[in-house]
C-alpha cells in the first residue's frame, strides 16, 4: 500500500536543509546506517564530504537499484520487521529521517536503533504546530499540510506525533536526548522558545541512557 | 580500451558477434572426496580484452544446464544462453570487461564430466563418474582462471547453481576475487530441493534403457529412455511460478478443433498432452534429452544436493569470516525454489561477520528463472553494471 503513495512531500527545501542538519551531526569518517535511504543522497553526500563508510535500508525497488547505481550499500528490508540481522553496535550513527511517522511499529524500531548504533538521528514533521492544531480545531477536519501532505485516506503517515511526543517516549525506551534541533521555516535551531508549537520538524540526536 | 554506448536495455542478439569454445587440458585434481581425477579438460569461452593491469575479469558461473557459451553466437548459430546480458554496452560491458564463462566440472558440455573417457578404462566414465562437490568445481574454475594469468577476479556472478559457486568463490579464494553477485541461490539446499533432485534422478534411474550397460555404444545407447526428460520437466515446473504459468498457458488446449474433453494417444499408447503447459513441458523434456547427459545431470544435482556451507564450515558466520569480497545479493520474490528467505539467511550471516554485503530483492513475477528471462534483464542490467562499477 505505502508504494502507492505518490510521495509530494518537499520539506526542508527539498530535503537540502534537513540533509545538511543530519550531516553537521556525524563525526567525518564513521559508519552510518540510513533506515528508508531513498535512492541514498544523503549517503552519497555524507561518502564524499565526510568521508563516512555509509549503508541503507529501502524497501522500494526502483530507489534500490538508484542506490546500487551510485555505488551506496544497500539492503531491501523492511524496517517493521526488525533489524535483528545487525549485530549490537555495527555504526556510529543510525539515521532515521522523515520515516518514524510511517513505521508500524516505531518502538520496536527505534529500540533496535539504539541497539545497532552508539547515537539515533530521528527526523520528524512535528504535528503539535500551530498552524495544524488551528485548522484541526477550527475545521474540525485532518489537516493537509506541507508536513503532512497526505489525506487521512491515502497516507504513508499513520502516526501523527510531537516534539514533546517524542521526548516523552525516548524517556519511556529508556534513551537519552544529546541534542534537539528544531525546523522552523526551513532554518534550523538549537534552542528555541516554544518549539512543540513553533516547529515543523524535530530532529533529534539521541542515545541509549 | 574502446568504449561504446551504453544500453539501457539489451536483447539477446548476439551483439559480441561469433564466439569459439577454447578448451584447456590440466594433468587433473585431487576432489574433496580424496579421489585424483584426471586429465582433466575445461571448456570456456572468453570476451573482451584482458586488461595490461589483468584487473577486469569477470568469471560467469552457469546453472544446472548452462555451458562456457554465454554469449554472442557460436558455430551453430546459438545465442549465448546470458546474452542479454553480457556484450559490448550490455550490463556486464565487454567494452570494459573480460569475461569468462567455463562448463562446469562434471557437465557434458566439454569439461571433463561423465561422458568423457576414463583413461583407466577407454570408456566413458558414466555413472562410475566420482561424486564431485560444489568446492570441486570451483577448484577447476580456479585452475581455469590461474592459466589465464590471472591472479585476481574483479567479480565473479552467478545465478541459482552458479550462485553457489560464486558464495564458494567467495570462501575458497578471498584473495582472488573482488566482488561476488550471487543471484537467486543459497548457502544450502532445502530439504524441499533435494526432493525434488530425488525424484528427477528416479526418473533417470526408473528408466530401462539407462539401466542397461552401455559396453557398445557408449554413452549414447543410455538416451533411449526419457528418465532424463521427465527430470527436466519436474526441474521446469520449479523453475516457473503459478504466476507466470498461468500468464503463459493458463488452460489453453493446443488444439483449437477440440470441443470440451479430449484425449488423444500417441505413440505406445502415451497420452500425447492436450493443454498448453504440457507441450511445454514436453517440448523442453524433449530438446534436453538432445542436449544434455543423464549422468552429468545425475551428478551436478548430487552436488547440488551436497551444497551446505552452514554444515561444511561449522556455521554460516564461520563460513563467511576470511571473506574480503564486496558481495551483492540478489532473490526474486516469485522464487519458491530457493526463496528470499535463504538469500537473507546468506545476507544476515555475512553481517554478523561483518562483511560489505548488498541485498536487493527483485519484484519480478517469473519465478526461480527470472534472470534468464528478458524482462528481468533491465533491472538487472542496471543492478549489476551498478555494482560493478562501485567496485572498481
Amino acid at each position: 500500500m505505502r508504494a502507492e503513495v505518490v510521495e509530494f512531500r518537499s520539506p526542508f527545501h527539498q530535503f537540502e536543509v534537513g540533509f545538511n542538519v543530519i550531516i553537521d551531526l556525524i563525526t567525518p569518517g564513521t559508519r552510518v546506517l540510513d533506515l528508508g535511504c531513498g535512492s541514498g543522497t544523503l549517503l552519497q553526500r555524507l561518502r564524499d564530504e565526510k568521508d563516512v563508510e555509509g549503508c541503507g535500508v529501502e524497501l522500494d525497488q526502483d530507489k534500490v537499484i538508484r542506490c546500487i547505481e551510485r555505488g551506496i550499500r544497500v539492503l531491501t528490508l523492511d524496517l517493521d520487521e526488525g533489524l535483528e540481522a545487525f549485530p549490537d553496535l555495527s555504526y556510529e550513527y543510525v539515521v532515521l529521517s522523515r520515516t518514524l511517522q510511517q513505521l508500524v511499529y516505531p518502538d520496536r524500531v527505534v529500540k533496535e536503533m539504539l541497539r545497532v548504533g552508539s547515537k539515533s538521528i530521528i527526523a520528524f514533521p512535528n504535528f503539535g504546530h500551530w498552524g495544524i492544531v488551528l485548522e484541526y480545531v477550527f475545521t474540525g477536519r485532518s489537516p493537509v499540510c506541507e508536513t503532512h501532505p497526505h489525506p487521512w485516506f491515502n497516507s504513508p503517515d499513520i502516526h501523527r506525533l510531537t516534539i514533546k511526543d517524542f521526548r516523552d517516549f525516548v524517556q519511556k525506551i529508556g534513551g537519552k536526548i544529546e541534542k534537539e534541533i528544531h525546523i522552523i521555516n526551513n532554518a534550523p535551531s538549537n534552542s528555541t522558545f516554544w518549539p512543540n508549537r513553533r516547529a515543523q520538524w524535530g530532529c533529534f540526536l539521541i542515545s541509549s541512557a | 580500451m574502446p568504449t561504446g554506448p551504453i544500453k539501457e536495455y539489451a536483447d539477446s542478439d548476439g551483439l559480441y558477434g561469433r564466439v569459439d569454445t577454447q578448451y584447456a587440458e590440466f594433468e587433473g585434481i585431487t576432489l574433496q572426496s580424496g579421489v585424483f581425477l584426471g586429465p582433466l579438460k575445461v571448456a570456456y569461452e572468453t570476451y573482451g580484452t584482458l586488461s595490461p593491469e589483468r584487473d577486469n575479469a569477470v568469471l560467469i558461473l552457469h546453472a544446472l544446464s548452462g555451458d562456457a557459451h554465454v554469449a554472442g553466437i557460436d558455430s551453430n548459430g546459438r545465442l549465448g544462453w546470458w546474452d542479454a546480458m553480457i556484450g559490448p554496452g550490455k550490463g556486464i560491458d565487454t567494452n570494459e570487461y573480460f569475461v569468462i564463462c567455463s562448463n562446469c566440472l562434471g557437465g557434458c558440455k566439454g569439461t571433463t564430466g561423465p561422458p568423457s573417457i576414463n583413461p583407466a578404462t577407454g570408456k566413458p566414465y558414466g555413472r562410475s563418474f566420482p561424486l564431485i562437490t560444489m568446492g570441486d568445481m570451483v577448484d577447476v574454475q580456479a585452475m581455469l582462471v590461474r592459466h589465464l594469468g590471472i591472479e585476481k577476479l574483479h567479480s565473479v556472478i552467478g545465478g541459482s547453481m552458479g550462485g553457489m559457486q560464486a558464495l564458494e568463490w567467495a570462501v575458497r579464494y578471498p584473495d582472488a576475487v573482488r566482488c561476488a553477485v550471487v543471484i537467486a541461490a543459497t548457502a544450502r539446499l532445502s530439504p524441499q530441493g533435494i526432493a525434488f533432485n530425488w525424484v528427477g534422478r528416479n526418473a533417470i534411474y526408473c528408466d530401462p534403457a539407462a539401466a542397461c550397460p552401455d559396453e557398445k555404444h557408449g554413452h549414447v545407447y543410455q538416451k533411449m529412455g526419457r528418465g532424463l526428460a521427465i527430470a527436466r520437466m519436474i526441474g521446469h515446473i520449479t523453475y516457473l511460478s503459478e504466476e507466470t504459468m498461468e500468464a503463459k498457458f493458463g488452460r489453453q488446449l493446443r488444439l483449437k478443433d477440440m470441443n470440451g474433453y479430449s484425449y488423444s494417444l500417441g505413440e505406445n499408447g502415451k497420452e500425447g498432452g492436450e493443454f498448453e503447459v504440457e507441450s511445454y513441458l514436453e517440448h523442453q523434456g524433449s530438446s534436453f534429452m538432445r542436449r544434455f547427459d543423464e549422468d552429468s545431470y545425475v551428478i551436478i544435482t548430487k552436488a547440488i544436493d551436497y551444497f551446505d556451507l552452514e554444515w561444511t564450515y561449522g556455521s554460516l558466520v564461520n563460513a563467511f569470516k576470511n571473506i574480503s569480497a564486496k558481495m551483492l545479493i540478489m532473490s526474486f520474490n516469485s522464487d519458491w525454489l530457493y526463496p528470499t528467505a535463504m538469500s537473507l539467511a546468506i545476507v544476515r550471516a555475512l553481517m554478523a561477520a561483518k562483511k560489505d554485503v548488498s541485498f536487493v530483492e527483485l519484484d519480478l513475477p517469473y519465478g526461480h528463472d527470472s534472470f534468464l528471462v528478458n524482462a528481468g534483464i533491465p533491472s538487472l542490467t542496471r543492478i549489476v553494471r551498478g555494482f560493478l562499477n562501485g567496485a572498481r
